[in-house]
């Protein structure tokens, strides 16, 4: 069987935007989703293992991540749609067969997901209550681990994705009648562990640095100054962790997983090759930021630190996005899809993205004057 | 018929969107609803002064969030996941015609999930005037996330002008999405109603007096919620395509339903009258059970019928319920079922090779020069992708029980004549040779009448006259 058999024909509806415009909202949204996602994909495991293992300042920690939790997977879910949405416009002919490939599997993550938030609340409420239980501890271990499978999920679609010759072993193996079961992962794929744990290193470095604003910026009259200090300090140590893994993963997936032609239409681009050494060196400079106030917690540096991790997420869409259409683009330049523009609709969303973008930072606006007059009293 | 199909045993995948949709609408009609009642309720109590009434509402927005911003988002992304599992083709066409539409909701989403949790946790640290702005804030978003996407969901029912040359707002305003936004908001106030008497019946349990205020006032968003889902259900039954009307008088399960969602609308209509809004304070934690069971089952019951009259199609007019563009059929049926599949003709081409012709394509006349066996084989196939979107083998609407005693010329003839056997299926897609190998596969499976009934020779009789009767109508035509 040819992989180019399984692709399936071109949508008679045509793109209903231009192609760099999918993109980027694509890649716009990931980067969005991305900040909450980092802080539940590592930061709950932080929690479990504080709350279980910790004290003094450590459980202070878990106790002040797991009260903005519920709010940090609410978003991240909810921004988490716009990536899918654009994926679903500009890559259906791969992002459709990758999911039914493996449908059990995908389908379970909305169970998965549902398990694994309402462990952020209980533990949450528990926190709040002041009553830690066995069973409210239970429910922070339970919901990091499926906070953690789930990424190793979302791993699989988005690398069968692309690898479309495994389609065929898939289809070959679990098809019933021409009819596929939806048993399968890419397991057989051998960027897939090295991707999924790229991603854990670099969830790790954006709590690190969350950790270290949520001390800067958040009800800072319920911290102490011992607990600043500690916070500065640890946020800089976690940082160097989640940068020795992004780093050790991400080697193992550029030199060692993905194909060389692959990298090659990457690097052998000036612009391509730019962009892979401003991602692999960019934590660094985040860490350099951190480095310099460990010793306690400054508003100036976290703000640094926090813009500058924002550019390294937003570095790691984009090499993301560069390195799936290289992969895409050799079954089908989707880039040349026909497009029949919807310019009223498009027109109407940007216009309420602004409106609600403006509502957004009014609202945000109101908490941050009354955050500050409690800091004040 | 682009994608590959997925199998799910004794359900039919489609199914999981059905299971997931109607758990979603329980929680999504109370996220609009409860939102609009919530900011309403909260205005009135500042204006009032209310403080108990205040902190009523505070313990009763922490239930709402559990329950809308946790399940009811995560379902609500689940239809969307399910629908590209189960029906992709459809929602293929359905994104690349909405997608500024569901990009829109997902501002609003946004905009809802952070002024639901502002409104939650900064009760009693904001001032009065910005906490109620910050609770219509999330009743506005919440309510225009409905009306979007019920204007996608009438457009399924019916494309009204839509051709596939035309956009997004001619697709959006079709004559279902009006009547549908009515009876949706209606529900949504109904709903999130009793939702507040179940959380009140069992939170002010003590406090009588509040009790009665809050069931007296809700008693009120209630009562106007039962009015517009009356008007809204008659405008959505006025505009139903014929298709659709035909298919709710024809079937009699959809007959049964809807006279239980009329039924238990009515009943909820009066129990309100005559409850809570003459007489608050009746609710005790078993009658508020009660109302949200009947609540939940006319809900429900509703939103089946209204996915249950769009049969044959998923988009009308443009996808059938099996994953077909209505205008690829004529193709389908001249090169063949197999061929106009992607992963069809890719399983024929790697099982079955000498079926394949010079061109690259099935040759349809190789078909039956395969083994019967090979010929039941691929009879399974055009089954899993031509009608297990609607047929289970044994289980969900199972094909096993519903061909149970059927001859061999009868199968062939309702497989040739689906639309005409029953016009809320779609048409055989396939060749003749096609139907063939699909009729020995479902003559392998189709088991004899149940044994101890005495109308054998009846029997013989009526198969010849239904044949017949399908042929006749063709030549008549």
């Amino acid at each position: 069987m040819n992989p180019q058999d399984l692709i399936g024909p071109v949508s008679p509806l045509g793109n209903p935007a231009p192609f760099w415009f999918i993109t980027f909202f694509k890649v716009l949204g990931f980067i969005l989703h991305m900040i909450p996602m980092n802080i539940w994909y590592a930061g709950m495991l932080l929690v479990a293992i504080f709350a279980t293992f910790g004290k003094n300042h450590q459980l202070e920690l878990a106790h002040r991540l797991s009260r903005t939790m519920p709010i940090i997977v609410a978003l991240g879910v909810n921004l988490g749609i716009v990536p899918l949405l654009f994926t679903q416009v500009g890559y259906y002919q791969f992002y459709y067969p990758a999911g039914i490939l493996m449908a059990q599997a995908w389908f379970s993550v909305i169970a998965i997901l549902i398990f694994a938030y309402y462990g952020v609340y209980v533990y949450s409420l528990s926190v709040k209550k002041n009553k830690s239980t066995k069973f409210a501890l239970a429910s922070a271990w339970v919901s990091s681990i499926a906070f953690i499978f789930i990424g190793f999920l979302f791993t699989n679609n988005f690398s069968l994705m692309v690898n479309v010759p495994n389609w065929i072993n898939i289809f070959n193996k679990t098809n019933i009648a021409g009819a596929v079961t939806g048993t399968a992962l890419d397991l057989r794929d051998p960027t897939l562990i090295p991707r999924w744990l790229m991603m854990f290193g670099l969830a790790i470095t954006t709590t690190a640095v969350f950790i270290a604003f949520d001390a800067s910026f958040f009800k800072k009259n319920a911290t102490s100054d011992e607990y600043r200090k500690w916070a500065g300090k640890f946020a800089f140590r976690l940082y160097a962790v989640g940068l020795i893994v992004f780093a050790a993963m991400g080697s193992w997936y550029i030199f060692g997983a993905l194909e060389k032609s692959t990298l090659n239409a990457v690097t052998g681009q000036p612009l391509g090759l730019l962009l892979f050494a401003l991602t692999a060196i960019s934590p660094g400079f985040v860490l350099l930021v951190l480095f310099g106030q460990r010793k306690g917690v400054r508003g100036g540096a976290v703000v640094t630190a926090s813009i500058l991790q924002f550019i390294v997420l937003t570095l790691n869409a984009i090499s993301r996005q560069w390195v799936q259409n290289v992969e895409i683009f050799r079954y089908e330049d989707v880039s040349k899809l026909p497009v029949d523009i919807q310019w009223s609709p498009m027109i109407s969303f940007l216009v309420l993205f602004l409106i609600g973008l403006a509502v957004v930072g009014w609202m945000v606006a109101k908490i941050a004057a009354v955050e500050k007059q409690a800091a004040k009293a | 018929m682009h994608y590959p199909w997925w199998y799910v045993p004794n359900l039919t995948s489609p199914m999981l969107i059905a299971m997931i949709a109607t758990v979603h609408v329980f929680v999504s009609l109370y996220a609009v609803g409860g939102g609009i009642v919530l900011a309403g309720e909260t205005s009135f109590a500042y204006k009032v002064n209310n403080k108990s009434l205040l902190d009523y509402l505070r313990s009763h927005t922490l239930f709402f969030i559990l329950l809308t911003v946790v399940f009811g988002a995560i379902t609500g992304v689940g239809i969307w996941w399910t629908i590209a599992l189960s029906s992709p083709l459809a929602t293929e066409s359905l994104i690349h015609i909405f997608v500024f539409g569901w990009a829109m909701e997902y501002v609003f989403f946004v905009l809802e999930v952070i002024s639901a949790f502002i409104f939650h946790y900064y009760w009693g640290r904001l001032d009065p005037k910005t906490h109620r702005l910050i609770g219509w804030i999330y009743a506005v978003a919440a309510y225009i996330s409905l009306v979007l996407i019920t204007g996608i969901t009438a457009f399924q029912l019916d494309i009204g002008n839509w051709t596939p040359d035309k956009g997004m707002w001619v697709a959006f305003f079709n004559p279902q999405t009006f009547p549908q936004i009515i009876a949706r908001t209606g529900a949504s106030l109904l709903l999130a109603s009793l939702y507040i008497y179940l959380h009140a019946a069992f939170k002010l349990k003590g406090d009588h007096q509040l009790r009665a205020l809050v069931e007296n006032r809700t008693s009120r968003w209630a009562m106007a919620g039962a009015a517009l889902v009356t008007v809204g259900g008659a405008w959505w039954f006025i505009n139903l395509p014929d298709s659709a009307r035909a298919a709710l008088a024809g079937a009699s399960a959809l007959n049964i339903l809807s006279i239980l969602v009329f039924a238990s609308s009515a009943v909820v209509f009066f129990m309100l009258y005559f409850g809570p809004y003459r007489n608050p304070g009746w609710i005790n934690p078993g009658f508020a059970i009660l109302y949200f069971l009947l609540g939940i089952a006319a809900t429900g019951t509703g939103e089946f019928i209204r996915e249950g009259v769009r049969k044959p199609y998923i988009i009308y007019n443009y996808v059938t319920g099996n994953n077909v563009v209505v205008s690829d059929i004529p193709k389908m049926q001249s090169t063949g079922y197999l061929n106009g599949g992607t992963w069809t003709k890719a399983f024929v081409k790697a099982h079955y090779p000498q079926v394949m012709g010079a061109d690259g394509n099935i040759a349809d006349s190789k078909l039956l020069q395969l083994p019967p066996q090979d010929q039941i084989n691929l009879g399974r196939v055009l089954f899993q992708y031509h009608c297990n979107d609607c047929h289970s083998v044994n289980g969900f609407s199972g094909i096993v029980e519903l061909t149970r005693g059927w001859s061999k010329d009868m199968i062939g003839t309702v497989v040739t004549h689906l639309d005409k056997a029953h016009f809320f299926m779609p048409p055989w897609c396939g060749t003749q040779a096609e139907a063939t190998l699909l009729t020995e596969y479902l003559v392998s499976l189709s088991p004899p009448s149940p044994s101890g009934m005495r109308f054998s020779s009846v029997n013989a009789k009526s198969d010849h006259t239904f044949a017949n009767q399908i042929e006749g109508e063709e030549v008549s035509k």
